[in-house]
């Protein structure tokens, strides 16, 4: 447990130096909540202000709480496509010839994984999160059941998001071809999870796609729980669903690095880029 | 059980590639071919060969990052593939050509980082840090992000990475490659003396000065399989390469001349005569054997003055390059 400790040390170190603890990157992190909640509430105005949207989606007849919805929306992907990024930042330690130093040592692969997930959601995330709370509290569009909420909050977006994370980079740790990433990640993910729009308002087919992310349920959970005054029996069927997606990307995890290493092992495939 | 790695019948044969949509092309021929090997502990033992004989390969299967496609290796008696984690712990792998380290982070946080991953105790790790960088010439740059240092620096860094350890068993594939000469000196006296505290080191190199001067015992591969194996000595006596006995006289000496010839016709040498730069007579004999003493007698005895005698003995360059050609 130390030894992993100690890897999830290391790693939040490393990424800090190499990926967010630039002036630039940190002045990045300022900006873009910012721009991605203007961004999305000017995607979403034209809907808004479009004849009979209040009766087709009633939260348009409230500003306060539409905006409470959007930014709860932009939050949760901000923490999911900070891990994105993580992985594909991960797929660049082949080329850089480090993923070979990092599988000569004995450090436990999951440990690692996990480890860089986390590191890049705290680094990346911390500074939108601090904007949202601070945004939600000063405008009261906070609606919460009882405190203990906040816990289910925080821990319904954290556990799947590092465990999407670490799905990421064990599925980027053996495959060279990165791109494929944000081609598939980044629009789609903010359709399909139900980002900008209530999952109501999408095509059951494409509701059904969502459910296979977990940003999707993390996002209902997060906005049941801090804008809906929902308790823990109400969420519970979505945070039971929650618990299996993150259990079963954690065991996918671990059978991708076992079957990735073996394959690599076999082909020689680590040093190649 | 024996402290040393050992390989049985090492085999490894890449799979073909794989393309979309149609059959895995055809496996191509055995990149290490039926590799028996013993590396000791206490010493630095020698795997030599061309471009593409499998001495990276070899390395790779036994820092357990390629699995072999048959036969065994063990470490301690520990087996890379299935005690893999143990192993890991044991041994440490570096490679020439400065990769393998962080270029945004410092030497010191670089070595802290592998420190971490190799669950060094914290109290040691400093201390390691310390020493490490000042064996490998680096301490006015611990703190210098890597993308500043040269190419010798970074590969000087990634030597320390190697150590961070403290591995029992050492593989160095063409560590010096791209080091100035007095860091390469440096370095080489570095393995004599892990060598001499009982780390086992096995070392390609394309310097084969270094190997000469490094090992004990030395492998030769070609095509993945054994072609030789001895002391540098002895692979060079082994292939019959002729010493070099250089003679250059004062003065022109027909007597002189015509006894060496004499000479080397009796025992089957070759014989050159030329002059050096300054004109004077130069007589050069080939043999297998060290005949120096032979050729010195027989041109003082016939009158010649010698001013200069040079006998260069066959290296191990001339002996790997000779079982190349064969």
């Amino acid at each position: 447990m130390t030894a992993a400790l100690r890897v999830f040390a290391a790693e939040g170190r490393k990424q800090h130096r190499r990926i967010f603890g630039s002036p630039l990157v940190v002045f990045s992190m300022l900006v873009w909540p910012v721009l991605t909640l203007a961004a999305t509430y000017y995607t979403m105005l034209p809907v808004i202000e479009s004849p009979g949207a209040a009766q087709r989606w009633p939260l348009v007849a409230e500003p306060h709480r539409l905006a409470a919805f959007l930014a709860a929306g932009a939050l949760a992907y901000t923490f999911f496509f900070s891990l994105v990024q993580s992985a594909w930042h991960f797929s660049f330690e082949r080329i850089s010839g480090t993923l070979e130093a990092l599988f000569l040592t004995p450090a436990n692969r999951m440990a690692l994984v996990v480890a860089n997930g986390s590191g890049a959601l705290v680094q990346n995330a911390w500074l939108f999160g601090v904007f949202a709370i601070a945004a939600a509290v000063a405008t009261g569009t906070l609606h919460v059941a009882h405190p203990g909420m906040y816990a289910v909050a925080v821990v319904a977006l954290l556990v799947p998001a590092v465990a999407w994370g670490a799905f990421l980079n064990s599925l980027l740790m053996f495959s060279r071809d990165s791109a494929f990433l944000y081609t598939l990640l980044d629009d789609p993910l903010w359709f399909v999870a139900g980002v900008r729009l209530p999952l109501f308002a999408l095509p059951l087919w494409i509701k059904a796609i969502g459910l296979a992310f977990p940003l999707t349920t993390s996002l209902v959970v997060l906005r049941g729980a801090l804008l809906d005054g929902l308790g823990v029996r109400d969420l519970a069927g979505e945070l039971a669903f929650l618990l299996g997606l993150s259990s079963g990307l954690f065991a996918l995890t671990a059978v991708l690095l076992r079957v990735g290493e073996r394959h690599a092992q076999r082909t020689g495939s680590l040093q190649l880029f | 059980m024996t402290a040393a790695i050992l390989t049985h019948e090492l085999r490894k044969t890449f799979p073909g590639q794989r393309r979309l949509l149609r059959r895995t092309g055809p496996a191509g021929p055995p990149a290490v071919d039926g590799l028996s090997l013993k590396i000791p502990a206490g010493s630095v033992t020698g795997l030599l060969g061309l471009n593409g004989a499998g001495k990276t390969t070899t390395i790779k299967m036994l820092a357990t990052l390629l699995r072999p496609s048959s036969g065994t290796a063990t470490v301690d008696g520990l087996d890379v593939v299935a005690d893999s984690r143990e192993v890991r712990r044991r041994i440490n792998l570096i490679a020439g050509g400065e990769r393998m380290v962080y270029a945004r982070l410092t030497g010191r946080e670089n070595l802290w980082y592998f420190g971490q991953l190799y669950d060094v105790p914290r109290a040691v790790l400093r201390r390691r840090i310390d020493d490490l960088l000042a064996l490998v010439g680096l301490v006015d740059a611990a703190d210098t992000l890597v993308e500043r240092y040269s190419r010798g620096m970074r590969q000087r860094l990634s030597i320390a990475r190697g150590l961070i350890n403290e591995p029992s068993y050492l593989l160095l594939d063409e560590p010096t490659l791209g080091l100035d000469a007095p860091i390469a000196r440096d370095l080489r006296a570095v393995v004599a003396d892990l060598a001499r505290g009982g780390v086992g080191v096995l070392l390609t190199s394309h310097y084969l000065a270094e190997v000469e001067q490094l090992c004990r015992h030395v492998y030769v591969i070609d095509r993945g399989a054994l072609v030789a194996e001895g002391s540098p000595a002895a692979l060079t006596a082994g292939t019959r390469l002729p010493y070099a006995v250089e003679l250059t006289l004062a003065v022109a000496a027909p007597d002189a001349a015509d006894a060496v010839d004499a000479l080397a016709a009796r025992a089957g040498a070759e014989v050159r005569h030329d002059a050096d730069d300054e004109g004077r007579p130069r007589v050069t004999v080939r043999h297998p054997d060290d005949l120096a003493g032979e050729v010195t007698t027989a041109v003082v005895r016939a009158g010649g003055a010698i001013v200069r005698v040079e006998v260069t003995p066959p290296t191990l360059e001339d002996a790997i390059l000779s079982m190349a050609a064969r």
